[in-house]
């Protein structure tokens, strides 16, 4: 059996323009999506300003939050049914405490707020790695009883937020700069990091092929904890951003129902893979705010609402088929 | 033996998996400065005993020392510390990440990567690449450069020339020459004798699950080899009767004709046929493209060239369906893949046949009853016990899973490693199943890693190695024919 060795060609290098396309290509369609979106609007409104993109910014923060929430967890191959339900929890717990407190006060119940949704989050993580039960059984379970957790603690709509907190949250009315500036403070400080961390890859990682990260030494429990911890945070500023848009607490199930479904979509409009392991969080974030436009914009162009919900679910279809059908065309090259 | 500390020294090591004893006593001395290579048939233990020593799994009792202090690794990541670095069977890369991303989960060096990656004569590899672009050989000299990075004492290659074309096998052979030239070890695990005879100091052999014997491994000396993997012969097994029949004068016009097919990463222009009535075993070790052709021929998998024709008529398979309404059933070796755990053994049986009883409407009954009732009786499943499939013992799965096939005249029969983890009473019924139903007039093609089988049930058996048949034996060839063919001896007299 002596065969010319033949010389096995160290495979080209893909080229700069293709990598960008294919890591960021369908962040970057989404943006010249949105920023159609926005044109489009502007054209609807007359005096196209500060009052609408206030508007549209603080609107979509809440759903940007959860969507960033439910995302890190789809990327670690995962799935979150309870970002919702613990949202609406922080909103009641954070809305009761800022009851009458001083800025001061409000601000450290913002604190608290965060750290206790990412505990809570990360509790449920550990429920999932200790049970080994599916992400879906766990998280749904813990959906329930985070509404009704939210229901004993505030009985019915209730609280108030400090109005200095709110404005600082998601502006006056006018000012879409503070919802703009939360949005990339958290994503800049605590994502981007994160990210780009050993922790991060790891969580790309057990999304991606989890014998393999094993192989690789993620400890694959604690990373699936850490990414329910990290899902734990975005959801905490979501709450706080739905007491500062509110100025009370509000313990509904259907709200909390509402925000889970949104979050489902904008991350499968946001190009994160259900799969896991694939995506960035700024699709997700981009996506929220396209979800948020698209309503007002039908609403404006006179279609009547129930039709601008069926549309909508439409649209997200025809997106994600079009993403796939140029995903298939790619490699087919 | 008079040999100083050895390096690696593991003693009595031992695993089971609920029932199933993978590893009794498993002993392992690899010195320093040496290329010890881990021999074995399929299910002998080796694996499990990399999977122990690499930190993959824990063991059940035995001690594996290092220089005297004693390794127990939770992890494959742990190893690094202890200057054991391993390239596993798989790649250990994530699909989604780039190399570099990759190697920061390790903890690894990129600039060391490319360093080994150049020494290696690698060059232009780009560690930016996102890994589900690279090419699989160059993805398994990314495992070795990243394994060679960390400076290892201990280098565990396990089965990583077996994706390699055979420049890039040459390269990984330098490598162990440089690392024993360094006074490190490598313990070295391939299915290719040649390279073990040629490359390695020493070479320790598994057999049920323990080890038999350690010896250098020169040349000339591969009988010696594969008698140890065999293992001395056991008498009485002519009991059990032969059931094939060599040498039959005519098996009349092919029926299943496989012409030039290559698919996969190693199947490579594969030629056969089969006649009805007759039963071609094939056999090789893991790896060799088996899975591919038995993809191709139950139509999941469309082969890259080449054709397959049935009864003359080319099989243009885009799913398997289309190939069992030609005809063809697949027998999986794991069972789980092809029953219905929770659906009872009536249905079972009835649904790949149920497009024979289905038309607009809803099943007939009476048809199907008529069906199953009869295969149910020939296969002689007790029925008692189950209403459900999962309660079946394993063999009971099996018979099955063929019986099935059995409802509705299939004449074209593939079988994927039939009897794995099966009894010998089940076996035995189901080599008479497979005559039964090649009597029939069926075409049968039965892939097995038992050799042993090829003698009992076979016409002729066909060896892949490298993803080409190599050799054409009559099933009296004898074990140890079989074994040279599969790891690429073959004989000028045998080869086909």
């Amino acid at each position: 059996m002596t065969e010319v060795a033949p010389q096995t060609a160290v495979p080209r290098p893909t080229s700069a323009v293709a990598r960008f396309r294919q890591r960021n290509g369908w962040v970057v369609g989404l943006a010249l999506l949105l920023a159609g979106l926005i044109f489009l609007r502007s054209t609807q409104v007359a005096n196209f300003g500060g009052f609408e993109l206030r508007a549209l910014v603080a609107g979509g923060l809440m759903l940007a939050f959860v969507a960033m929430a439910q995302g890190v967890v789809v990327i670690s191959g995962g799935i979150n049914l309870a970002v919702g339900a613990l949202m609406v929890l922080a909103n009641c717990v954070s809305a009761l405490l800022m009851e009458d407190a001083s800025f001061a006060m409000s601000i450290l119940v913002a604190i608290l707020t965060v750290i206790g949704t990412a505990l809570l989050s990360g509790l449920m993580g550990w429920i999932i790695t200790v049970s080994g039960m599916p992400d879906i059984v766990v998280t749904l379970a813990l959906h329930f009883t985070f509404v009704g957790l939210a229901l004993f603690i505030l009985g019915g709509p209730g609280g108030r937020a400090n109005p200095d907190f709110a404005n600082m949250i998601v502006g006056g009315f006018s000012n879409p700069w503070p919802a703009l500036l939360w949005l990339s403070a958290v994503f800049c400080l605590i994502w981007l990091p994160f990210r780009y961390s050993r922790s991060g890859i790891a969580t790309y990682a057990i999304g991606s092929d989890r014998q393999a990260a094993f192989l690789t030494g993620v400890i694959v429990k604690r990373a699936r904890v850490k990414a329910y911890l990290i899902s734990g945070v975005f959801v905490g500023f979501a709450g706080l951003v739905t007491t500062a848009l509110l100025g009370s607490g509000s313990p509904q199930g259907t709200v909390a129902l509402g925000a889970l479904l949104s979050s489902v979509a904008a991350v499968v409009l946001g190009g994160v893979a259900l799969a896991g392991g694939r995506g960035q969080l700024l699709g997700p974030v981009l996506a929220a705010f396209v979800l948020t436009l698209i309503p007002s914009i039908l609403l404006s162009m006179g279609v009547n609402s129930n039709i601008a919900t069926l549309l909508q679910g439409l649209i997200i279809i025809v997106v994600v088929m079009l993403g796939g059908f140029l995903e298939m065309k790619r490699r087919k090259l | 033996m008079t040999d100083a500390e050895p390096l690696l020294h593991a003693e009595a090591v031992a695993k089971s998996y609920g029932a199933v004893r993978a590893l009794r006593s498993a002993d392992l001395r690899v010195q320093p400065g040496e290329a010890h290579a881990l021999l074995g048939a399929n299910g002998a233990g080796k694996s499990t005993f990399v999977k122990i020593l690499t930190g993959v799994i824990d063991k059940d009792a035995g001690r594996i020392t290092m220089d005297g202090e004693p390794v127990a690794l939770r992890s494959p990541a742990e190893g690094y510390e202890r200057g054991i670095a391993s390239v596993f069977q798989d790649p250990a890369m994530i699909p989604d990440l780039t190399v570099k991303a990759n190697l920061r989960l390790t903890g690894t060096d990129p600039a060391a990567v490319t360093a080994e990656l150049e020494q290696l004569g690698i060059h232009g590899l780009d560690l930016g690449e996102r890994v589900s672009d690279v090419p699989l050989p160059f993805l398994r000299m990314l495992d070795l450069a990243r394994a060679l990075a960390h400076k290892p004492r201990l280098l565990i290659l396990d089965e990583i020339t077996a994706a390699l074309p055979s420049d890039l096998s040459a390269k990984v052979t330098e490598v162990m020459a440089r690392q024993t030239a360094a006074g490190g070890s490598v313990l070295f695990i391939s299915h290719r004798l040649e390279e073990v005879i040629e490359h390695c100091d020493m070479c320790t052999v598994f057999r049920d699950g323990g080890d038999v014997a350690s010896f250098a491994p020169k040349d000339g000396r591969e009988e010696r080899i594969v008698h140890s993997m065999l293992g001395e012969v056991a008498s009485g097994q002519a009991e059990e009767g032969r059931r094939s029949r060599a040498g039959r004068p005519d098996v009349g016009e092919p029926y299943l004709v496989v012409r030039g097919v290559s698919a996969g990463e190693v199947l490579n222009d594969v030629n056969f046929s089969v006649a009805p009535g007759e039963v071609v075993g094939i056999t090789a070790l893991e790896g060799q493209g088996q899975e591919a052709l038995f993809d191709v021929l139950a139509g999941a998998r469309r082969p890259r060239t080449g054709d397959i024709q049935v009864d003359g008529e080319a099989l243009i398979a885009r799913h398997p369906a289309a190939a069992i309404s030609r005809g063809i059933s697949l027998v999986p070796a794991d069972r789980t893949m092809a029953i219905l755990p929770k659906r009872s053994i009536r249905e079972n049986i009835a649904l790949p046949a149920t497009a024979r009883f289905w038309r607009w409407g809803p099943i007939s009954g009476r048809k199907e009853t008529r069906a199953v009732n009869g295969a149910v009786a020939r296969l002689s499943i007790d029925t008692r016990a189950a209403s459900q499939a999962r309660r079946l013992s394993g063999g009971n799965q099996q018979k099955l899973t063929i019986g099935r096939w059995l409802a509705e005249g299939f004449r074209t029969l593939l079988l994927f490693d039939p009897t794995r983890g099966i009894d010998i009473g089940t076996k035995r019924q189901i080599y008479d199943l497979i005559r039964e139903l090649a009597e029939e007039g069926a075409a049968v093609v039965m892939y097995t890693s038992e050799l042993r089988e090829i003698e009992l049930v076979c016409d002729r058996a066909l060896v892949l190695y490298h993803g080409r048949i190599v050799a054409e034996l009559p099933p009296d060839a004898g074990e140890e024919a079989l074994l040279r063919a599969a790891h690429g001896f073959v004989d000028a007299e045998a080869g086909a």
